[in-house]
């Protein structure tokens, strides 16, 4: 759909070129020139991108009169947005130098592989998660959440990068830019709380809706679900209980968030309810 | 334009112009620099004056009202002030005008010069002087404005290039790398093993950067107990180590001993107790105090001497890498600040 002049995939392009453009700066900025971007500057720059993705993502919305969540490349694109929107208000807040770049670039890849795959973007579908409004909020909060350890699985890699720094000594490239371990592994703790927190309220509020119309439910998706949630609350356990170092409970992080973004090929399964609802409107009904 | 011009006059004498026993000659004290000004005053041949005295260098950055004898009538001043014949103040000293004069204002501010490349020391000494000279009241419009000028050259300087990054003593590396590890030292607590020079100056350092909690630990009780109570800390026998390693964070050795202070085997037993919190070993023993395979433990991370001293070796290299794209940023500056100085009519073209 188009809006102010241009059409939805052209202002989420644009976003995507500014979160590139974010990276590229940042990375030259550290690697080459050797000075950390100014936080502000890229703070900036990534807010432009998500403004210009948002209203992308709301003339997406006004096709459907809802969320924009009928396809994986939505379902991709909102879930970039979630962990730009979260590095934009809450970011600032952590103090972390590096975390815009590792954003930006974060961003800049699942955007550009997005809009890459063109099959993706299927066109003429109903909303995966039919038009109830509850259990579209359960799916934006979801979604929000696979933003969230977005960002965890971020500041997981950089703790990595930055334990391996220090024990092979290696006092170059990114590291006299990284924050410390300490930093990292405490906001590690606190993203992982917040997204198993909203996580848990998502699914909360679709068991309450599912309860009810129980022949609504698509199992695989449910179980896909289930399962991502059953593994951030084991590892929000072992790390409350510090019984993981924080080198495992790093690449945990990483790897259970790639499972989640495998998970998306459940969710990217229409509701029966959803099913319904595209046959009726085919019918004409 | 002429850039040499002896309104604006340097005279120098630093650890690049002579040896330390007769670069002392010509250190002052406070009041000493006070009694300066007022010679230099006396002369009536100088209009403003600025007077930098640090352990390493003696400065006069003046504008005299002749050019022709000014460089004279100030050596002549000083030879009365120090009581040095002119011929040795001769000898020792550098004397450098205009635009020269203005270069080596921003590398020595910068720490270009300094003995230590890089080191940030100098560019409060410089601005210390700076103040004291406004406040005795020998900064004019021209001195004035040569400073302020110099003062963002130099900042430009360090922040644009890697001049004065990294840490080059070894004490300030195993800090420096304390805070990559605990962000900030206000909550870490330090075990020192033994009492060597080194291991007391990191101690020191770590505290300087707000560690508060120490340990002291040594072979024998009674004599940690007075070098506990010198340096402050809790004294502890080194042979018990296990039982209280995990209330620190950080622990330095420079012991002398038969058996491996810390094994692999030892600190993963501990590291369960501690609840993988991060260790970090300063391993300063000669022979080595704690078996290498302690690196391999998740979040313990191990540097010996050589580790540190090569990051110092390292940070220095990349500092004197830098010193060439430093001195062509003050010497463009140099040249801009001379041209804005002859333009506002404070030194006269000639």
């Amino acid at each position: 759909m188009s809006l102010l002049g241009l059409e939805d995939r052209q202002w989420i392009l644009l976003a995507t070129i500014v979160f590139a453009s974010a990276s590229a700066i940042g990375a030259y900025s550290t690697l080459k020139l050797r000075r950390s971007a100014a936080r502000p500057s890229t703070l900036l720059l990534v807010s432009v991108g998500w403004i210009l993705q948002t209203i992308g993502l709301y003339a997406r919305g006004l096709e459907y009169g809802g969320c924009p969540l009928s396809n994986r490349f939505e379902l991709v694109q909102f879930l970039v947005w979630s962990a730009i929107a979260l590095y934009i208000f809450v970011g600032p807040a952590f103090r972390l130098s590096l975390l815009g770049m590792f954003t930006s670039t974060f961003a800049s890849i699942f955007s550009i592989l997005s809009l890459s795959i063109s099959r993706w973007d299927s066109a003429g579908r109903a909303p995966l998660f039919g038009d109830s409004p509850w259990i579209e909020t359960h799916a934006a909060l979801a979604l929000f959440s696979y933003g969230v350890f977005g960002i965890l699985a971020l500041t997981s890699s950089m703790y990595l990068l930055q334990s391996r720094s220090l024990k092979q000594k290696n006092m170059g490239g990114l590291f006299p830019f990284m924050p410390s371990l300490q930093e990292l592994a405490q906001i590690n703790l606190r993203l992982l709380g917040l997204g198993f927190a909203i996580l848990t309220t998502s699914l909360a509020i679709g068991a309450v809706y599912w309860s009810r119309e129980l022949e609504s439910v698509n199992v695989p998706k449910l179980l896909t679900t289930i399962a991502v949630w059953f593994a951030y609350g084991v590892l929000l356990f072992f790390r409350v209980r510090e019984s993981l170092s924080y080198k495992q409970y790093s690449w945990a992080c990483i790897c259970v968030f790639a499972a989640a973004l495998l998970s998306l090929e459940a969710v990217d399964q229409p509701s029966s309810q959803a099913v319904d609802s595209l046959i009726q409107s085919s019918a004409g009904l | 334009m002429n850039s040499n011009n002896g309104e604006l006059l340097l005279i120098t004498v630093n650890h690049e112009t002579v040896p330390m026993e007769d670069r002392e000659r010509y250190s002052l004290d406070k009041d000493q620099v006070r009694k300066l000004y007022e010679t230099l005053r006396e002369t009536s041949i100088v209009d403003e004056a600025l007077i930098l005295s640090t352990c390493n260098r003696f400065e006069l950055y003046s504008k005299t009202i002749d050019p022709e004898k000014g460089a004279d009538s100030i050596i002549e001043a000083l030879q009365k002030f120090y009581r040095i014949d002119a011929q040795s103040i001769r000898n020792h000293a550098v004397v450098q005008e205009g635009q020269a004069a203005i270069k080596h204002l921003i590398e020595v501010s910068a720490g270009l010069k300094s003995q230590i490349v890089g080191e940030a020391e100098i560019f409060g000494q410089v601005k210390d002087a700076y103040a004291m000279c406004q406040k005795l009241g020998y900064a004019g419009s021209l001195l004035n404005r040569l400073f302020q000028k110099g003062f963002q050259a130099a900042k430009l300087i360090r922040h644009s290039t890697s001049i004065g990054e990294g840490q080059i003593n070894i004490s300030n590396v195993a800090v420096s790398l304390s805070l990559k590890i605990f962000g900030g030292l206000d909550h870490t607590s330090a075990l020192i093993v033994g009492t060597g020079e080194i291991g007391e100056k990191t101690a020191k350092a770590l505290r300087s950067r707000g560690a508060k909690s120490f340990g002291v630990a040594s072979h024998s009780l009674e004599r940690t107990q007075g070098v506990a109570e010198t340096w402050g800390g809790t004294p502890r026998v080194v042979s018990e180590i296990e039982s209280y390693l995990n209330e620190y964070d950080i622990i330095i050795s420079s012991t002398e001993l038969n058996e491996p202070l810390l094994t692999q085997s030892s600190l993963e037993q501990l590291n369960r107790q501690r609840k993988n919190r991060p260790l970090f070993l300063i391993d300063l023993g000669l022979p080595r105090n704690i078996d290498p395979s302690c690196a391999a433990v998740d979040d313990v991370y191990l540097y010996n001497l050589d580790d540190l001293a090569k990051i110092a070796e390292d940070n220095l290299s990349e500092r004197r890498a830098a010193i060439k794209s430093s001195e062509a940023i003050a010497a463009k500056k140099s040249e801009l600040i001379w041209k804005t100085l002859v333009n506002r009519g404070l030194v006269s073209f000639r």
